[in-house]
């Protein structure tokens, strides 16, 4: 099988991939702490390929070859629900829909699994030029705010502008020219309903979309059936106003109580040494009293 | 010879009343333990009938409907849920019976994208109350929340961690996760009798079982 030496030399170049974006100071993105205490992230698989025939993607631990997850007739277009996952190295590889799972792949991927980080994992392009993308998932947002950020998926719109009619002074275009199968950067969005629109050569769309604070969406631009479509993607939610600091759910009715003061115990032990003492002084005493009377 | 008899006496009586207070500070140096129940090991209550619905998490979710009871059968939970903002300050409200548990208001219904948040008590003033054997749950136990619309979620608890509320993790708690997740928080950790408070609070993660 040469499965995995593909995958070796993808993890390689991969590895280099994030230690020149290390070197470089490029922010990864930032975990869910919920998680790291579990250990475990979370991987979702996405077809976003106008022109290529749905596919089955399979999820291999790294070095197994029994796929951990297998996704059927994916189609383009479709994002699946992020699974979640066990840190650590893993392989994602694309069959044409219904090819044998020893087939070769038709393409594949690595991607390493950080505890408490999110990952996409897309296969994007044309089908020519066909490619599985890793993307590095937010799960935090600033405070109070929401992200956004545009993945374009268009081939028949090679160039579209993604504008959000977002409250003043927040960012209006997201990205003013988003070539074919580009990600954009995560733009910070006041909550509200706003009117995200993508604009094309040739076509163009609209969708009204809900941000709560505290919640980081993908909207993914499509080719539609009449045109553009945008799909709206909830990449991660939480409290949009966490409460500060812990709760106070105890009063202490089945609480253990600490030790007493050691004080009255102190107190007998001193006393009881005063008796010895006093008894053993009186002993003494006579002792010596009567020591003339035995004729010595 | 009579004559030194209570002196002896006297001598006796104060060693034992000196061994009496070394026993007695020695006996009483230990806590009285928390009160806890053995774990039977069995669930205390049935797991909940009827469906159980995990909302697909698609490109267009469907609207989840509220919580209304959560039932947690290892530990004999069955509570209505009220609902729970925040009180002046900012600090998350509680429940004000110890026996209700209440979900926050400002966090994701049990079952939408996100950490849902569920508050309960540890006790009273002088007994237990909703959230007394939370931190008996392990990694696997079955925790569910029915809905308003009659369907139930079904989550499993992925980790119970226990926080002094000074270093409270507000991120891990409260902060957004990408999948459907419950939080149940609860006191615990060592009594601070001088301010009726807890020092810990626990914290119970759990997923959603899609």
């Amino acid at each position: 099988m040469r499965f995995p030496r593909i995958t070796r030399a993808t993890r390689r170049v991969a590895m280099l991939l994030a230690a020149s974006a290390l070197l470089l100071g490029i922010p990864a993105a930032v975990a869910s702490a919920s998680s790291a205490t579990t250990g475990t992230g979370w991987i979702r698989l996405a077809h976003l390929s106008p022109n290529t025939p749905p596919v089955d993607v399979y999820l291999y631990s790294f070095g197994n070859s029994t796929a951990q997850i297998v996704l059927h007739h994916v189609a383009y277009g479709t994002v699946s629900p992020y699974e979640e996952v066990n840190a650590g190295d893993y392989s994602v590889a694309m069959r044409s829909a219904g090819a044998s799972p020893s087939s070769q792949p038709v393409l594949s991927t690595s991607v390493t699994v950080e505890a408490g980080h999110a990952y996409t994992v897309a296969g994007m392009g044309p089908e020519s030029g066909l490619r599985l993308q890793v993307l590095d998932d937010s799960l935090t947002t600033p405070a109070g705010k929401s992200l956004v950020r545009v993945i374009q998926a268009s081939l028949k719109q090679p160039s579209v502008k993604f504008h959000c009619s977002c409250a003043p002074g927040a960012a209006g275009d997201i990205v003013t020219k988003a070539s074919f199968a580009s990600v954009s950067p995560y733009a910070t969005i006041p909550p509200g309903t706003w009117t995200m629109s993508a604009t094309g050569p040739s076509a163009s769309t609209s969708l009204p979309v809900t941000l709560t604070a505290g919640t980081v969406h993908t909207e993914v631009v499509l080719d539609g059936a009449n045109g553009l479509e945008i799909v709206n993607l909830i990449d991660a939610a939480g409290a949009g106003q966490p409460p500060a600091g812990g709760v106070t759910t105890g009063f202490g009715g089945t609480a253990g109580h600490g030790p007493g003061s050691p004080l009255p115990w102190v107190a007998v032990i001193g006393a009881g040494a005063l008796i010895t003492l006093t008894g053993g002084l009186q002993l003494g005493r006579r002792r010596l009293r009567r020591q003339p009377d035995t004729g010595i | 010879m009579p004559s030194r008899r209570p002196a002896a006496i006297v001598f006796a009586a104060g060693l034992a009343v000196v061994a009496a207070g070394t026993a007695g500070l020695l006996l009483t140096r230990h806590p009285t333990p928390v009160l806890r129940p053995v774990a039977a090991g069995v669930a205390a209550l049935p797991a909940p009938t009827g469906p159980i619905v995990a909302v697909p998490q698609s490109a267009a979710p469907g609207p989840v409907a509220s919580p209304v009871s959560l039932t947690i059968p290892l530990i004999g939970v069955k509570t209505k849920l009220i609902t729970l903002g925040l009180a002046a300050g900012g600090a998350l409200q509680v429940p004000s019976s110890t026996s209700v548990a209440g979900w926050y208001t400002g966090s994701p219904r049990p079952g939408a994208i996100g950490s849902a948040v569920i508050v309960g008590h540890i006790d009273s003033l002088t007994g237990p109350g909703v959230f007394y054997r939370l931190s008996e749950l392990r990694r696997g136990d079955d925790v569910y929340i029915a809905r308003a619309d009659g369907t139930t979620a079904e989550f499993r608890v992925t980790s119970v961690q226990t926080y002094l509320k000074d270093r409270f993790p507000t991120q891990a708690v409260y902060g957004p996760t990408p999948d459907a997740e419950l939080r149940l928080i609860t006191c615990g950790g060592v009594f601070d009798p001088a301010t009726g408070h807890y020092l810990s609070n626990i914290v119970v993660y759990a997923t959603e079982v899609s």
